[in-house]
């Protein structure tokens, strides 16, 4: 991918400044190019769920007001259990910022508010990504996040939309 | 198309790093993945460390327990010194380590919707508070509602007082910026009246055209007046008799973009009291009847390095004539009093790294906001209180060390000029009287699971 890039921009610079009509098509290429990379960065983990669950797609409102503990039931009237890595993991951060739109400080903080003012529960914390495999894959209501390369057959794999 | 090129060709710049810039691109509105510097060294310092209370620890965190109980807790010891003036102790007195504040609470989801939460808490601080531990709240939580970001349900028994941003979890060291918070809004001295309540309490969170949500709690609440240093806020001194509970309101909305960048709140507490003179004793006070009616409105921008936060507050207290406490002078002192008081605060946090972070703030208070300077008063009751002790403007620079995820040290200066929100108990008139400008160091270690 970075090759091909890299081409494109060489050809990019060769031909395509003194043409008008190449230019959009270049800046079209690059967009699709964008975003096909991005796809590939936000595949490279994914939202997984306990087996039993029975939702395969989910909204990112309510990926987002899962992970920020409100909502604390599926649609089929049982309790949601959220695990989530340390506050200073990349995955962990990655997720937070990419998938909730939120830095993890913010989540902890909102976290912290609910515990000590009684009105929600934290998070179950797991320490590894093979920890978090294996609580979603043991835990009813379960949900976390992987990377790809450390997702089995033993949890759901959900689609946010 | 301009940034589009420019992003491009950055990105191609960095072969290595094929993952990082292109989001950006595509959802400008999304955040940079960039980490702040010291983070991934750290947390590999940390896992390689995994001292007695952490692997303790652990083993509670991983370890099943029915019915999705939680145990969380944590400790606090402050040490306080002052220039002139006590704070929490004999602060200028070379310093007391006055201030700990200790809880541990538990939480359970017998059902799904339904969560039991209780705290017990203690808190030494000064004369008002011995450290004698209480029950900070106690309720359960039934959902009514359910659907997506839309919730709705109902709490019964204490409960903290949603007011402000930091009133719920203002014991929580951790969650809150700085040692002292701003004592403008969140009075150490009457905190025990504007901690928590016996109440009823409808809470809601419901999305706002796709914006954000918004969070409304409001409570119907039998206020906590019983203690010394509430009283002697209310009534100008402890007093023989009693204050009586009255069934009070209280009210919160929040609304947060879906990113939280932005939060903005407005509360409001409609609390009623009254005083039962004690016969027995002689009081000199007679069965009056107070109002107090604070509103607050709140405003917070996050960013991933700083924050900055600005809250402000009208104080209405209203006075019955029923107090009958006159001065030698011949001023009643409290009967028909109607005034307004006014707080406001504006504080910047920034984090240089996830481990450290800076605070400053300024902080005013404005006991009758009519008589800003306090003279109007100090001259109604012929010099027996100074003028300055109807205001306060405190100026507040902080460092805090995140040393690990549990534990937490920190140091703040203050520089404060009036001693309006200063405890009354912690400084009697015995003690001589109270300086004008005042200044206060403190630090502070906190722990929590």
């Amino acid at each position: 991918m970075n090759l091909l890039q890299f081409l494109i921009r060489i050809q990019f610079s060769r031909y395509c400044l003194p043409r008008v009509k190449a230019y959009f098509y270049y800046v079209l290429l690059i967009c699709v190019l964008c975003v096909k990379t991005e796809v590939r960065a936000d595949n490279d983990y994914a939202i997984v769920t306990y087996p039993g669950v029975g939702e395969k797609v989910l909204s990112v409102n309510s990926l987002r007001s899962i992970f920020s503990m409100h909502l604390k039931t599926w649609p089929d009237g049982t309790k949601i259990r959220v695990f989530v890595l340390p506050d200073d993991d990349q995955l962990h951060q990655s997720f937070s910022k990419e998938k909730l739109n939120v830095f993890p400080y913010q989540l902890r903080s909102m976290w912290d508010r609910l515990v000590f003012s009684g009105t929600g529960q934290a998070p179950i914390k797991v320490n590894s990504s093979e920890e978090m495999l294996a609580k979603v894959a043991s835990t009813p209501g379960a949900i976390g996040y992987l990377w790809r390369a450390n997702i089995s057959e033993n949890v759901n794999v959900l689609q946010i939309k | 198309m301009l940034s589009l090129i420019g992003s491009f060709s950055a990105q191609a710049q960095q072969p290595n790093q094929p993952r990082k810039e292109p989001e950006s691109i595509q959802s400008p509105t999304r955040l940079q993945t960039s980490e702040l510097p010291a983070q991934a060294t750290e947390s590999a310092e940390a896992k390689k460390k995994p001292g007695a209370i952490s692997s303790a620890l652990n083993w509670w965190r991983t370890t099943e327990l029915p019915g999705d109980l939680q145990i969380h807790g944590f400790a606090s010891q402050a040490y306080i010194l002052t220039s002139d003036n006590d704070v929490f102790g004999n602060s200028d007195d070379g310093g007391r380590f006055g201030l700990t504040e200790a809880g541990l609470n538990a939480s359970v989801r017998p059902l799904p919707r339904l969560q039991l939460s209780a705290q017990v808490l203690s808190r030494r601080a000064g004369e008002g508070n011995t450290g004698t531990p209480r029950l900070d709240y106690g309720f359960l939580d039934y959902r009514l509602f359910s659907q997506e970001v839309n919730q709705f349900g109902i709490r019964v028994g204490r409960l903290k007082n949603p007011f402000g941003f930091y009133n719920d979890t203002r014991d929580v060291a951790f969650t809150r910026p700085g040692i002292l918070l701003p004592q403008s809004i969140y009075f150490d001295r009457t905190r025990n009246l504007g901690l928590s309540s016996d109440s009823v309490q409808l809470y809601g969170d419901t999305t706002l055209f796709n914006l954000g949500t918004v969070s409304t709690q409001f409570g119907v609440t039998l206020p906590v007046v019983n203690d010394r240093d509430t009283e002697s806020s209310l009534l100008a001194g402890v007093r023989v008799g009693q204050l009586n509970r009255e069934v009070s309101y209280i009210g919160r909305a929040i609304f947060e973009t879906n990113d939280k960048r932005l939060r903005l709140g407005v509360s409001g507490i409609w609390l009623n009291t009254s005083y039962d003179p004690s016969i027995s004793h002689n009081d000199r006070l007679g069965p009056g009847a107070l109002q107090f009616t604070p509103v607050i409105f709140s405003a917070q921008y996050n960013a991933e390095r700083w924050t900055l936060t600005s809250e402000y507050a009208i104080r209405h207290f209203k006075y019955d004539n029923n107090f009958n406490l006159v001065l030698p002078n011949g001023y009643h002192l409290l009967d028909n009093q109607n005034f307004y008081g006014e707080s406001y605060y504006f504080q910047g946090e920034y984090r240089f790294t996830p481990k450290w972070e800076a605070i400053v703030r300024y902080d005013a208070l404005f006991t009758d906001r009519s008589d800003r300077n306090g003279s109007k008063f100090a001259h109604n009751v012929g010099g027996i209180a100074p003028a300055h002790s109807r205001f306060a403007k405190d100026i507040m620079v902080g460092l805090r060390w995140n040393v690990t995820p549990e534990f937490m040290l920190r140091a703040e200066y203050h520089h404060v000029n009036g001693t309006g929100w200063l405890s009354r108990l912690d400084n009697p008139a015995s003690e001589g009287p109270l300086s004008q400008h005042w200044d206060l160091y403190a630090i502070q270690a906190s722990f929590r699971f």
